[in-house]
Order: structure tokens, then C-alpha cells, then sequence
């Protein structure tokens, strides 16, 4: 929740008087549903949590039209890293106990993979700089990942109804 | 083994989609790279993940035990494949708890690994409990896919009561033909001595009492009572069962039913049994300890059937009431058509004893007058009921707050007088 907060309060420390005070109300909720979420295990909110804060994100950028934000990267780790550490306290709720050890050999995981997440944000945004390439292609490459991750949340639900490999 | 997607596989993607989306629509890369993590690790972890092929085996040492008797029990579990987190869980039905060990645990498997995880498992009542059921839930080292897997039970474990402490045990009026540690009260050959009589040409020099015949000046005999054993029916009262905290009437009535018959088949006694309520349950008269283990299962697998039809003890195969058996009947007295079955057999001859598990203490008084006042003509009616039983001759044992033992001597005393009163 503190990573959260801590990325909510780049985009609203950016804005301007006019913006901050729906940026605080949007990151409060972001923060409710995240705490909400773990609290009482619904693992629904932990994606709503990450989308609010990302669009949080997504509206500064726009309404300041800046150019490259290179602190885009820190941004896709922290949600990355925050929504690890959320879906892995919702894990601990099982209340099955690990061996010894079990818990600091995840958080070396998870650390690991937040880093790796860090460096591949900071290649891709140092890739988005100098590949400054707009047109019909781009935008179809886009929209077929788009839809590649929407098929992905369709097969995540479907599997999640108890199919057999 | 059933492969699920995590919650986390639904909110990458989630994140993923509406994030590649909005950079779409709004033209900005920034979102695209905040997506990229998320799909990355939905693409590799997806890819990486493969069905770990666990086998659970779930032994236990005996399928024999006591209630409150510590059992060891083990979980053998094997891998094809490495497994980050299998979490196990075994699912033990209610009354078996864990004394020693975990049973839900996580434990982390290389390929081709298997692992023994050791169990102390305690009955706290005695029954027959299904045993093996085992929960297996293996996740991948990313978290995103989980498969899934119930091993189901093949053990049937068999608690049996714990007996209770018997030193004498009721003697039926009257033995039967075999040989057994009764002392009979017929006369003919036999260890304990009777009485004498005037000798008669075919009797055995040996029981010549000389000392006897030296001073009436003629020859006598000495008599004695042989040892024989007896028919024991045990009768338990399945129509009702009245439960408290930590105490059931039913439960007590199969410790008891489980001790005595126990005490007389070390007697070489023939023991039976009927279960008399909703479903008529028996098992004819015999010896021996295959007969023992027969009447403690059956015993087992008796719960309260309760029914409104009315039934008698027509009902039961004769063969199952031998002629002079002594009927024991197990049962808290609280359905009528059970006392009426006491009421029969004793008019029929046989040698009727109660041992009443006595309800009372279960039962709470309700509030108000009118609930006391209930209460009080329940335990009038009681008193009335046991007055007619022992008017039939009957023997009621009340075991309650005291022993069982204390409670069979209290019958053994009313047999005594009663005997006498009919003489």
C-alpha cells in the first residue's frame, strides 16, 4: 500500500491545482480498494487498485502532454512490484504453513523479478526514445496486443472454471 | 492433475489490456511500457509452467485403534516435475485431530524429489472414520497457474471404545449346556461344592465324602455345582440418542455394550446383539474373539435411527433370543416402545437387566414455570417407569455420575432380594 501510494504521489505531485484534489480522491479510492482487497482477500480489487493509480498516471500524461516520460519505468516496476506483494499477502491468507525459510526465498523472488521488470521498463524506454515511429502499422501492432491480452483474461477466466489440462 | 489460472493470471492481463488500450487510444508509450511487465510475465510464467505430476500416498500404520490411542500415520508425496509451493492438506474427518505434525502444509520439490511427512493422529470418540482424503495444490515459481488434485481415502480406520474398568459383571439366573466360568446352580460334576447325599450304585468312588460317611455310618456323596457358561444378549436402544456437551447417551451405551461384552466372552460366554430402533440391526450368540471384534464393529456402525413406526420385539429372530439368555438392555429410557420391549421379554421369560444411561444431567431445564413444571413430571415419569420395570423383576442400573461398576452392583442387590421375594 505504501508502494502504491508512493507511485499515486508522482502523478499528483506533476499536477496542477486544478487536477490534484480528483488525483488525491482517485488515489485514496486506489488505496481503499487495494486495502479492501487484502483485508478481506477479494483479489478482484487488487487489478482495480493498479488500473486507478494507472490512470491516475495516464491522465497527468495527457492533460501535460509532455514529451518521453522516462519515469515511466519506475512506474510499471512499482505496479508490478505492488501487485506481487498484493496477490502474495492475499497467498498467505491460505494459512498453510511453509518450511523455514520459504518466505525470504519469495522475497528474493520477488525482488528479482521487480528489477528485471525496472531494467526491461528502462530498455523499452530508452527504445521509445530513439524509435520515434507513429503510423497505421504501429497502431495495429498495438491493438493485436491489446487484444492478445484481452484473450489472455478471456482463457485466465475460462481456466479458472475448473478445466482439465 | 486440474489446471486453474491464479487470480494474478486475470489481473496481469487485466492491467495489461486496459493499459496497452489507453496507450492506444491516447497515444502514449509510457503506458504501453507500464504494460509491458505485467505481459512479459504473463508470457514467460505461462510458457515455463508445466503439470508437476504429484502423487500423494496417505498410510497409516493400523486400521485398528482405541479412541484417544495416538495412530501414526505418513504422507508419502513424489514430483516428476520441480514444484515452487505444493501445499497439502489433509482433510480428517471430525473426532480424528492432529497431536503431532501439520496436517496442511507447503513444501517446496525438485524433479523427480519425494518427500515423507510424518502425522500423529488421536481419535477423540470412538467410530469408524474414512481416512486418506488429501488436498494438493502445486503453484508454478511465478504464481500464475495452479494445479489441483484430491487424492481420495481408502483407509476405513476402525476406533474402537476404550473399555471400562469391570472387576464382577452380572451372572445370569440360569447357565446353559457348555462349559464355561459360571458356577451353575443345577448339581453334577464340578469344582465347587454343593451339598452331600446318600450314595447310589453308580457313583464315583472318588466323590465319596469319608470323613461325612464315617459319622452317619453310611456312605455319601458329596455334591457340587458345575461350571458353565451363559447366553448374554446385549439389547441397545437405537431409537433415541440424547446428546449434551461432550456426552452422548448412544456413545456411552456402546462403551458399555463394548465392555460387557467383552468381560463375558473372556468367561467363554455366548454374547448377542440387537439394536433395537429405526433400523433392527443383530448378530446371533457366540464365543470367541472373532465374536468380539464382530459385536464391536456392528456396535461401531449403530447410530440412532429414530422412527414413528411402532415396533415389538416380534420383530427379532428367535434365534437371536436363545432360551435362559441373560438380555442387557443398553438404553437412556426415554422411548416408550423400548420399555415396552423390556416389558415383553421379561413376560416372556428370559432374564431381563437395564443399564440406563441416565439422560437427566443432558437434559437442561427450560425457563418459566411451565418448563419446570415439565421438567419435574418428566423425571416423575421416569421414577414411574422404572418402579413398573422393577415390579416386572427387571433390574434397572442407573449409570450416571457413578461407575458402571457401582451401578451393576446396586442391580445385583435388587436380583439378590428379588430372587428371595420369589422364593
Amino acid at each position: 500500500m505504501i508502494g502504491l501510494g508512493a507511485l499515486a504521489a508522482l502523478p499528483i505531485a506533476r499536477a496542477g491545482e486544478s487536477q490534484e484534489s480528483l488525483y488525491v480522491w482517485l488515489a485514496a479510492l486506489a488505496l481503499a480498494a487495494l486495502g479492501v482487497a487484502v483485508a478481506l482477500g477479494w483479489s478482484v480489487l487488487v487489478p482495480v487498485s493498479l488500473v486507478v493509480v494507472g490512470g491516475i498516471y495516464a491522465a497527468q500524461l495527457t492533460v501535460d502532454d509532455a514529451r518521453l516520460d522516462a519515469s515511466a519505468a519506475l512506474v510499471a516496476a512499482g505496479l508490478y512490484l505492488t501487485a506481487e506483494l498484493a496477490y502474495w499477502s492475499l497467498e498467505e491468507r491460505a494459512l498453510v504453513k511453509g518450511e523455514p525459510g520459504e518466505g525470504l526465498r519469495r522475497l528474493a523472488i520477488v525482488a528479482v523479478l521487480g528489477l528485471a521488470a525496472f531494467v526491461v521498463a528502462v530498455v523499452l524506454v530508452a527504445l521509445a526514445d530513439v524509435v520515434r515511429a507513429r503510423g497505421l502499422a504501429l497502431d495495429l501492432l498495438g491493438a493485436a496486443a491489446a487484444a492478445a491480452a484481452l484473450l489472455a483474461v478471456w482463457l485466465a477466466a475460462r481456466d479458472r472454471g475448473a478445466t482439465g489440462e | 492433475m486440474t489446471r486453474k489460472g491464479s487470480p494474478r493470471i486475470e489481473g496481469y492481463a487485466a492491467v495489461a489490456a486496459i493499459s496497452l488500450l489507453a496507450a492506444l487510444v491516447l497515444r502514449r508509450p509510457e503506458l504501453a511500457i507500464v504494460a509491458a511487465p505485467f505481459a512479459l510475465v504473463l508470457a514467460v510464467g505461462t510458457r515455463v509452467a508445466h503439470d508437476p505430476a504429484v502423487t500423494v500416498e496417505f498410510e497409516i500404520e493400523t486400521e485398528r485403534t482405541l479412541e484417544q490411542a495416538q495412530l501414526e500415520a505418513t504422507m508419502l508425496v513424489r514430483a516428476e516435475g520441480a514444484v515452487d509451493r505444493l501445499e497439502l492438506l489433509v482433510d480428517l474427518p471430525a473426532n480424528v485431530d492432529v497431536d503431532d505434525g501439520m496436517d496442511a502444509c507447503a513444501l517446496r520439490l525438485g524433479p523427480g524429489q519425494e518427500r515423507v511427512i510424518p502425522l500423529t493422529l488421536r481419535c477423540a470418540r470412538w467410530g469408524v472414520y474414512p481416512l486418506g482424503d488429501v488436498e494438493v495444490r502445486a503453484r508454478d515459481p511465478f504464481r500464475l497457474v495452479v494445479w489441483e488434485q484430491r487424492t481420495s481415502g481408502r483407509h476405513r480406520l476402525k476406533a474402537y471404545p476404550r473399555p471400562i474398568e469391570l472387576r464382577r459383571i452380572l451372572a445370569p439366573v440360569e447357565t446353559q449346556a457348555f462349559a464355561g466360568s459360571e458356577v451353575a446352580r443345577a448339581r453334577g460334576d464340578g469344582v465347587e461344592y454343593a451339598d452331600i447325599r446318600d450314595f447310589v450304585p453308580g457313583d464315583r468312588v472318588r466323590s465319596i465324602n469319608w470323613r461325612a460317611s464315617a459319622r452317619r455310618q453310611r456312605l455319601v456323596v458329596n455334591e457340587r455345582h458345575p461350571e458353565r457358561n451363559t447366553d448374554v444378549v446385549i439389547l441397545l436402544d437405537t431409537f433415541v440418542d440424547v446428546r449434551g456437551v461432550g456426552r452422548s447417551t448412544l456413545e456411552e451405551a456402546v462403551r458399555a455394550g463394548t465392555s460387557l461384552a467383552s468381560r463375558y466372552l473372556e468367561r467363554r460366554d455366548r454374547v448377542g446383539l440387537v439394536g433395537f430402533g429405526g433400523t433392527l440391526r443383530w448378530l446371533q450368540p457366540g464365543m470367541g474373539l472373532t465374536q468380539r471384534y464382530r459385536l464391536i464393529e456392528t456396535m461401531l456402525e449403530t447410530g440412532a435411527e429414530p422412527t414413528y413406526v411402532w415396533r415389538d420385539i416380534n420383530l427379532i429372530p428367535t434365534r437371536v433370543l436363545p432360551p435362559k439368555a441373560l438380555i442387557i438392555g443398553l438404553t437412556p429410557l426415554v422411548d416408550p416402545r423400548f420399555a415396552a420391549a423390556l416389558s415383553d421379554l421379561r413376560a416372556r421369560g428370559f432374564d431381563v437387566v437395564v443399564v440406563e444411561v441416565d439422560p437427566v444431567p443432558l437434559v437442561d431445564e427450560r425457563s418459566g414455570d411451565l418448563g419446570k413444571i415439565a421438567h419435574r413430571l418428566w423425571i416423575l415419569d421416569r421414577s414411574v417407569q422404572h418402579a413398573k420395570l422393577e415390579a416386572l423383576g427387571i433390574g434397572v442400573a442407573r449409570w450416571g455420575e457413578t461407575g458402571l461398576e457401582a451401578a451393576l452392583e446396586g442391580v445385583r442387590t435388587f436380583r439378590r432380594y428379588a430372587r428371595l421375594a420369589r422364593g
